[in-house]
C-alpha cells in the first residue's frame, strides 16, 4: 500500500544532492510527491542556493513556487563554504580546538539554514492552511556528541528548540512540525570519511546489529509526511537501530 | 502472508479496529483478540478469538491458536487498554464519574487497570516473542500522553493507574527493543493525545464539552483532537519497512500538546 497524502503533492528537500537528502528525493519521488531539490552543492536536478544566505533563500522561494512538505536535511558537521561545498568529513574535535569559525560555520550550516527556510516557507503554509515541516536534528543532540564535537551537537540541539517553538506556533495553522534525528547512517561521504569501516563492535552493540542506510531515514520522512503524520507535532523522531531511546 | 495480531480492535470505534482494518489493506491476515465478541460480527476477514488480556493463559492460548490457524506470527499490536470499560462487567460501560488519582483510586481500581494496560502487554509480548523471532517482525505498543505528563486531578475518564501503566508501557518498549532487536523484530510505541475513537464520546458525555480525559481540549496547539485513522495510520507504518531502522522509540501523537 502507498502512503495516503501524499500523491500529487508538492515538496522541498533542502541537502538534496548527496547522502540522506537525496534518499529523501527519490522516494517522495517514487510516492508521486513533485519534489524542488537544493542544495549548495550543484548536482543533476539541483537548484543550487546557500541557504545560510537570506538572499539566496528569498530567490529559492520565488522558484519554488508553492511547498507542502518542507525538508530540512541540509547540514552535516563539515564547514561548507561556496567554493567548497562538499569537503571532507571532520573527526572529533575536543572543545578547545574549536574556533570561532569553526564554531560559527557549522552552526549556520545546520541551524540557520532551517531557520531561515521555515521563516521564508511557513507564512505561505500558513495561508494556505496546509503543511509539513520535517527538520533534522542528531543523535549528537540526543546523547552528545562524541564522534564530531560540541558546535555540531549545540546546532541540531538548536534544531530541537526551533521545532518544538514551531510546533506550537504553526499548529494553530494545520502547519506540523517534527525532527527525525538520525543515529549511525552509512552515506558514501560517510565511507569516504573512514567511519565506514568504523568499529565492528560499535555496530554490533547496536541492537538492530546493522548501521542505518539513507532509505531508512527517507520512510520516516514520507511517513510524517503522510497521513500517519497528520495529528504529530513537535515530536524528534530518534530512528538510530536502538542506540539511544532519548528522553 | 504475514500474519499480525490486533489486541483491543472488537469496539467498532477503536484505533486498535482501524489498525485492524489497515492491516488487511497491507495485505496481512490479522488476528482480532479481544473481549468483545459483540463486535466480531463486523470483522469477518480476521480470526477473532475471545481473549481475556489480563489473563496469561488466555492470552497464551489465543498466539498458540493464531499460529496453529495461521502459522506464524509478523506483528503484534496492543491496542487494548483504558481505565475503565476494560472487564467484562463493563465492557461498554460509561467511565465512572469523579477523578480517580494514585491517592483516591481503589486497591481494585489500581489492580485492574494496571492488569489491563501494562500486563496485559507483558503477557502479549512474552508468547508471541518466539513466533517473532522466527523470521523478524514489528511489535507496536499504545501508551498514552499521560505517561508524558500525568493526568490533572479533577479529570474523569481516565485515572492515576492508567498514567503509570503507560509509563511502564514505555519502560516494557526500550526493554524488548534490547531483547528481541538482534532476532530482528522492532519495538516502538505511540503515546496517542486525545483521538476522537468511541472512548472520548463516551468521556465528553459526562463532562463538559471541552474536558477531555487529559484535561482541557482547547489547549491542544493544532486545535484539534486527533482522527482515529491519522492514529491507526501511524500504527501501520511502525509495522512496514517505513520505519526500517527505528526501534525502542515512543512517538508522539497529540497535535504539539507535548512535545518530549
Amino acid at each position: 500500500m502507498p502512503l495516503e497524502g501524499l500523491k500529487g503533492r508538492r515538496a522541498l528537500v533542502t541537502g538534496a544532492a548527496s547522502g540522506i537528502g537525496s534518499s529523501i528525493v527519490q522516494r517522495l519521488e517514487r510516492e508521486g510527491v513533485a519534489v524542488v531539490a537544493t542544495d549548495i552543492h550543484p548536482g543533476k536536478g539541483i537548484a543550487v542556493a546557500d541557504l545560510t544566505d537570506a538572499d539566496d533563500v528569498e530567490k529559492l522561494a520565488g522558484a519554488a513556487g508553492a511547498i507542502d512538505f518542507l525538508v530540512n536535511a541540509a547540514g552535516g558537521p563539515a564547514v561548507v563554504t561556496r567554493r567548497d561545498t562538499l569537503p571532507p568529513i571532520p573527526g572529533a574535535i575536543a572543545l578547545e580546538d574549536v574556533d570561532e569559525k569553526t564554531w560559527s560555520a557549522v552552526i549556520a550550516a545546520n541551524l540557520t539554514t532551517a531557520f531561515l527556510v521555515c521563516r521564508e516557507f511557513a507564512p505561505r503554509m500558513k495561508a494556505r492552511r496546509f503543511g509539513r515541516i520535517v527538520n533534522f536534528a542528531s543523535i549528537a543532540a540526543r546523547r552528545g556528541s562524541d564522534r564530531v564535537g560540541v558546535h555540531y551537537a549545540a546546532a541540531k540541539g538548536g534544531i530541537i528548540g526551533l521545532t518544538k517553538t514551531l510546533a506550537l506556533e504553526l499548529g494553530p495553522h494545520n502547519v506540523t512540525v517534527n525532527a527525525i534525528a538520525p543515529g549511525f547512517i552509512r552515506t558514501p561521504r560517510i565511507e569516504q570519511a573512514g567511519w565506514g569501516a568504523a568499529s565492528a563492535a560499535f555496530i554490533e552493540s547496536l541492537p538492530l546489529k546493522r548501521a542505518g542506510r539513507p532509505d531508512d531515514i527517507a520512510g520516516v520522512v514520507a511517513m510524517l509526511c503522510s497521513k500517519a503524520g497528520g495529528y504529530v507535532s513537535g515530536a524528534t523522531i530518534d530512528v538510530n537501530g536502538g542506540w539511544y531511546f532519548g528522553p | 502472508m504475514k500474519v499480525a495480531i490486533v489486541t483491543g480492535a472488537a469496539k467498532p470505534d477503536s484505533i486498535g479496529h482501524e489498525v485492524a482494518l489497515r492491516l488487511l489493506k497491507e495485505g496481512m491476515q490479522v488476528v482480532v483478540a479481544d473481549l468483545y465478541e459483540e463486535g466480531f460480527a463486523a470483522l469477518r476477514q480476521c480470526l477473532c478469538v475471545r481473549c481475556d488480556v489480563a489473563d496469561p493463559s488466555s492470552v497464551e492460548d489465543m498466539v498458540a491458536r493464531a499460529v496453529e490457524r495461521l502459522g506464524r506470527i509478523d506483528v503484534l499490536v496492543n491496542c487494548v487498554g483504558g481505565s475503565w470499560g476494560i472487564t467484562r462487567k463493563d465492557l461498554i460501560a460509561s467511565p465512572p464519574s469523579g477523578f480517580r488519582g494514585l491517592t483516591s483510586c481503589s486497591l481494585d481500581d489500581w489492580r485492574t487497570i494496571v492488569a489491563a494496560n501494562l500486563d496485559a502487554v507483558f503477557y502479549s509480548c512474552r508468547a508471541a516473542a518466539p513466533h517473532l523471532k522466527k523470521q523478524g517482525g514489528a511489535i507496536v505498543n499504545v501508551a498514552s500522553i499521560a505517561a508524558r505528563k500525568g493526568i490533572p486531578p479533577g479529570s474523569e475518564g481516565s485515572s492515576g493507574p492508567y498514567a503509570v501503566a503507560k509509563a511502564g508501557v514505555m519502560g516494557l518498549t526500550r526493554q524488548l527493543a534490547l531483547e528481541l532487536g538482534p532476532h530482528g523484530v522492532r519495538v516502538n510505541c505511540v503515546a496517542p493525545g486525545v483521538i476522537a475513537s468511541g472512548r472520548l464520546k463516551r468521556v465528553l458525555a459526562i463532562t463538559q464539552q471541552d474536558h477531555g480525559p487529559e484535561g482541557s481540549l482547547k489547549t491542544i496547539p493544532m486545535g484539534r483532537v486527533g482522527a482515529v485513522d491519522e492514529c491507526a495510520a501511524l500504527i501501520v507504518a511502525l509495522c512496514t519497512d517505513d520505519t526500517s531502522y527505528m526501534t525502542g522509540v515512543t512517538v508522539d501523537i497529540n497535535g504539539a500538546s507535548y512535545a518530549a
